[in-house]
């Protein structure tokens, strides 16, 4: 049942989308990078490159990232695993809220949560130093880790939580009656069934563990990965070409795990959703595995809470760890008109952004593993490549490329996207850097949950005389919901919380609320930057749970998918 | 015709003519070179901004222009300061005036990223390396503002390709409850700082990242006569260092909130931390310390040049300089004429080295990568 048929013929609508993706991917991506990265074979960036063969400390740096994403991949897909089983297998009180600790995480703006780890966990912590009397050092390799992975757990959630849930419970049924423990089901049934969905968060997280900026700024220490590396030649070496280099370089790392994960999904047979009715999900009942499983999870959840309650407490005092006198000025100051514009301008923006990114992964998501034979791989991974590549340099391709009309032949085909004089004071730019950082979640999701699903449904549907539009509109994207509300969630999530690819493309026209943020911490007023964060948090839970509503709600009154929930 | 009406009309005729020739000159009357008051002022005379400048022993408006359309600045200083600015500069003008704020060493970059359709017309704040850099890139045009001539020499490049508005000394900002709590005294001195009982207490930034800490190995270069020397200082200081931030001010909040005992920073940055409130105390070193040169330059290619021009002229005067002190910017000043309170403390009174700029910016790359050779690497490695 697991054979991938293909449609032999393809339809008008599905050449159209992918000629639709091939151009997003070409404008978006490919273009912006292809401009940016090729100076690493000028002079600056030639150097960089011959370095990886003649100086350790480049390749200490190598070995440094690689490290970091693989432990920020393999413990932040833990995590998320943990808390979707525990949701889907365990029977509690106090379900729901942990479904939202679970999720928090999602909206980490820049720096309020390193900072607020620090102020905790630091060498004079409140907790650490505090109640401990310890001064651990969190500066490094272990601080980033802890904050890396706690920033992207809730994604890899997500996706391990609409998997768990489309799981058919008709294959643990049969595996129990032919006298399977319970353990055997879950380490030879439900892990296997769940491997496209580790893989994809594994990969999701390690692209973002590595690509991240502004928690290295932070928490990093002397730990200097290639994105960090990046930064110091573009912004301290003056070195463009350099930084395009370590970026380059960053990019075989993340094209390693990618082929891995994909070779490893596509072995695995997991097609579960077969759109045949079936049983009742059997949930943990034994206490001594029920207890240490909530045990963990609630544990973990109140790490979230400590962090956030940190942030939102920070922006309420006087002075942090000064004056802990309360204090409304804080909010005074950042209401007193600094920042109306720019909370204005970026959530509109991130709001433009979100359905085109959430589309936009679906829609790559569903030709990647329904309808194309080959190239699949290659869109698959460009689609990838606006989280894989550090911000700033991403952000410096965005600005080499539209930093003026584009002509062909004298002819434009594009006005100036990008910078001041741009149309729409540069807005258009913004908006696209926002789509194409944040669509790879709702890209891996949607992948990881077509595979789950057989085909036989899509054919059934064009058999019976639907066209490509209406499967994928009727069929497909109902099926995998659970994928596309990740997306959408994560999109405009990450949106608002994006810092390094607009510093080189924020207008005064466009003022960015986290280039704000970041203006604050700069100054060490970190009252007004906690401030600005808990404004940040509170927009986005907002409109997370209107997102919620609104895809659930349309859910509804079409078409239900046979997806048994076991929520 | 009554004769009455003739002499009316006549009259009405006699002062609208005169009126015109009243009106009509003085529009295009040129104010160049008539007498005014105050050096480096700034004035808008019917639609013409002049600037007052010092010719001879005599003070007169220089060139006037006809400033048009908007003016965009890119600017490394705070958000704050960068807002007054413009808002004077919009005031005294009349121009519309907008910026963007970006860390200093991010500016470079992004003019280069938009070189063939500049999108800034003036370059506004963070040291001078970078507009040394920036000339060099040819991001910067060379403009000799009539305010120069307010500035002492050492503060301006001498072809103009950018002129200095602010200056920094770098000095120790230290937490005084860390510093009881370890008993050891407000350090003073460079070799205060090797103390063993500070060790993991001292934050510096990485001086490939941060000016701030580079003018500190720079510093030590001069102050020891050679960089070999400064080399074996930065490796016995490594011992005290909890690590290199990325951001050169990010040592004050680590100072501020108790993580270190002491961060190497600009002392207005210090200044600054303390008027917020943080616990936090500057202090310079005796054996001399090293300073920043803050810096304004014109864009290469600007759209709007003219105000470009003028906004030089204006952060250059005593009246622009005047503003960092209400916008928490408490950097000492270029302009002799510029004001002075307690909170600014003017380089005159501190024990500085000769610190060459040109030669600092050019033995940086070089330097940069031994300190990350033989101290980072190294300390990696350790770790």
């Amino acid at each position: 049942m697991a054979i991938r048929r293909q449609s032999a013929k393809l339809d008008l609508f599905t050449k159209l989308a992918i000629f639709v993706i091939v151009l997003i991917l070409s404008v978006l991506i490919l273009i912006p990078i292809g401009n940016v990265l090729y100076k690493s074979f000028q002079p600056g960036g030639i150097d960089v490159l011959r370095a990886v063969i003649e100086n350790d400390y480049t390749r200490q740096i190598i070995m440094n990232t690689v490290w970091l994403g693989t432990s920020v991949g393999a413990i932040g897909t833990l995590v998320g695993f943990l808390l979707a089983y525990v949701q889907v297998r365990v029977n509690f009180k106090g379900k729901k809220l942990l479904h939202v600790l679970s999720l928090l995480p999602l909206v980490s703006p820049p720096f309020a949560f390193a900072t607020a780890v620090i102020v905790l966990f630091g060498r004079s912590g409140i907790i650490s130093n505090g109640i401990f009397d310890k001064q651990p050092m969190i500066y490094g390799y272990k601080g980033l880790v802890l904050v890396l992975a706690t920033s992207y757990f809730p994604v890899a959630y997500m996706n391990l939580l609409g998997m768990l849930r489309s799981l058919d419970p008709a294959v643990d049924e049969a595996a129990r009656s032919l006298g399977a423990s319970k353990f055997k089901i879950f380490r030879t049934v439900t892990l296997p069934l769940l491997i496209p969905g580790i893989g994809a968060s594994f990969l999701l997280l390690f692209v973002e563990a590595i690509a991240d900026l502004a928690n290295p700024l932070v928490i990093g220490g002397d730990y200097t990965v290639l994105a960090s590396r990046a930064y110091i030649a573009i912004s301290g070496e003056y070195n463009i070409p350099g930084g395009a280099a370590y970026s380059t370089i960053l990019l075989i790392p993340a094209l390693l795990v990618f082929i891995i994960q994909r070779y490893w999904s596509q072995k695995a047979d997991v097609v579960t959703v077969t759109g045949k009715p079936s049983g009742q999900v059997d949930m943990i009942k034994t206490p001594h595995a029920k207890y240490s499983l909530l045990f963990l999870a609630w544990t973990i959840a109140a790490f979230v809470v400590l962090v956030y309650s940190m942030v939102i407490m920070g922006s309420f005092f006087k002075v942090l760890k000064v004056d802990y006198s309360l204090t409304l000025d804080n909010y005074r100051y950042i209401f007193s008109g600094v920042g109306n514009d720019a909370v204005f301008t970026t959530t509109m923006l991130a709001l433009i952004a979100t359905p085109i990114a959430g589309f936009f992964g679906m829609m790559l998501a569903w030709v990647i593993v329904r309808k194309i034979k080959r190239g699949g791989q290659a869109l698959d991974f460009f689609g990838m490549l606006g989280l894989a590549l550090p911000g700033t340099v991403l952000g410096i391709g965005y600005a080499f490329t539209f930093n003026s009309p584009i002509q062909i032949l004298g002819i434009t085909i594009l006005p100036q996207l990008a910078g001041g004089g741009a149309i729409l004071g540069g807005a258009v730019a913004i908006v696209m850097v926002y789509v194409i950082r944040s669509s790879p979640a709702g890209q891996r999701s949607g992948i990881a949950n077509l595979q789950q699903i057989d085909p036989a449904i899509d054919e059934a549907s064009a058999s019976l005389g639907a066209s490509g539009g209406r499967t994928f509109r009727k069929i497909s994207l109902p099926l995998i919901r659970g994928a596309f509300l990740t997306g959408l969630m994560f999109a405009f999530a990450r949106s608002m919380t994006t810092l390094s690819p607009i510093i080189f493309i924020t207008t005064p026209d466009t003022p960015i609320l986290t280039s704000l943020i970041l203006a604050e911490a700069d100054t060490v007023r970190y009252g007004y930057a906690f401030a600005f964060c808990t404004l940040l948090i509170a927009i986005v839970l907002v409109v997370m749970g209107l997102i919620n509503l609104i895809v659930r709600k349309t859910q509804g009154t079409g078409y239900r998918p046979i997806t048994v929930s076991a929520g | 015709m009554s004769k009455k009406r003739t002499v009316a009309f006549g009259l009405v005729a006699a002062l609208f003519v005169s009126l015109m020739s009243v009106m009509v000159p003085a529009q295009a009357r040129d104010l160049k070179g008539s007498q005014c008051g105050r050096e480096g002022q700034i004035r808008t005379i019917r639609g013409v901004t002049y600037t007052c400048e010092r010719v001879g022993g005599k003070l007169q408006y220089a060139e006037g222009r006809r400033l048009s359309g908007t003016l965009n600045v890119v600017c490394g200083a705070t958000e704050l300061w960068c807002a007054a600015m413009a808002r004077k500069f919009k005031e005294l003008t009349g121009v519309e005036t907008k910026f963007v704020r970006l860390s200093a060493g991010l500016v470079p970059a992004r003019l280069e990223a938009f070189k063939n359709n500049p999108e800034f017309d003036v370059w506004h704040g963070g040291p001078a390396d970078g507009y040394v850099v920036g000339r060099n890139m040819g991001l910067t045009e060379a403009y000799l503002s009539p305010t120069r001539k307010m500035i002492p020499s050492k503060y301006l490049d001498a072809n103009g390709f950018w002129s200095g508005v602010y200056l920094g000394a770098l000095g120790f900002c230290s937490n005084t409850n860390v510093l009881a709590k370890l008993g050891v005294k407000q350090p003073k001195s460079w070799a205060d700082l090797l103390n063993p009982k500070l060790k993991g207490q001292v934050l510096t930034a990485h001086p490939a990242t941060s000016g701030t800490a580079f003018t500190t190995f720079w510093t030590q270069v001069t102050r020891l006569g050679s960089e070999d020397k400064a080399m074996d200082y930065m490796k016995e200081m490594h011992k005290n260092v909890l690590y290199y931030s990325r951001s050169g001010v990010a040592p004050v909040g680590a100072a501020g909130s108790g993580e270190v005992a002491v961060g190497l920073v600009f002392a207005h940055d210090c200044i600054a931390g303390l008027q917020n409130g943080l616990p936090i105390k500057n202090s310079f070193p005796s054996e001399g310390t090293g300073y920043e040169i803050g810096a304004v330059a014109l864009v290469k290619g600007a759209k709007n040049p003219l105000a470009a021009k003028t906004f030089i002229d204006f952060a250059l005067s005593a009246d622009a300089q005047n503003l960092g002190v209400g916008v928490q910017a408490y950097q000492a000043l270029t302009n002799p004429q510029a004001k002075y309170n307690r909170l600014i403390i003017p380089l005159s009174k501190v024990n500085l080295v000769d610190y060459d700029f040109e030669k600092a910016g050019n033995r940086k790359p070089e330097l940069t990568k031994r300190f990350d050779d033989e101290i980072i690497n190294r300390a990696q490695a350790r770790g």
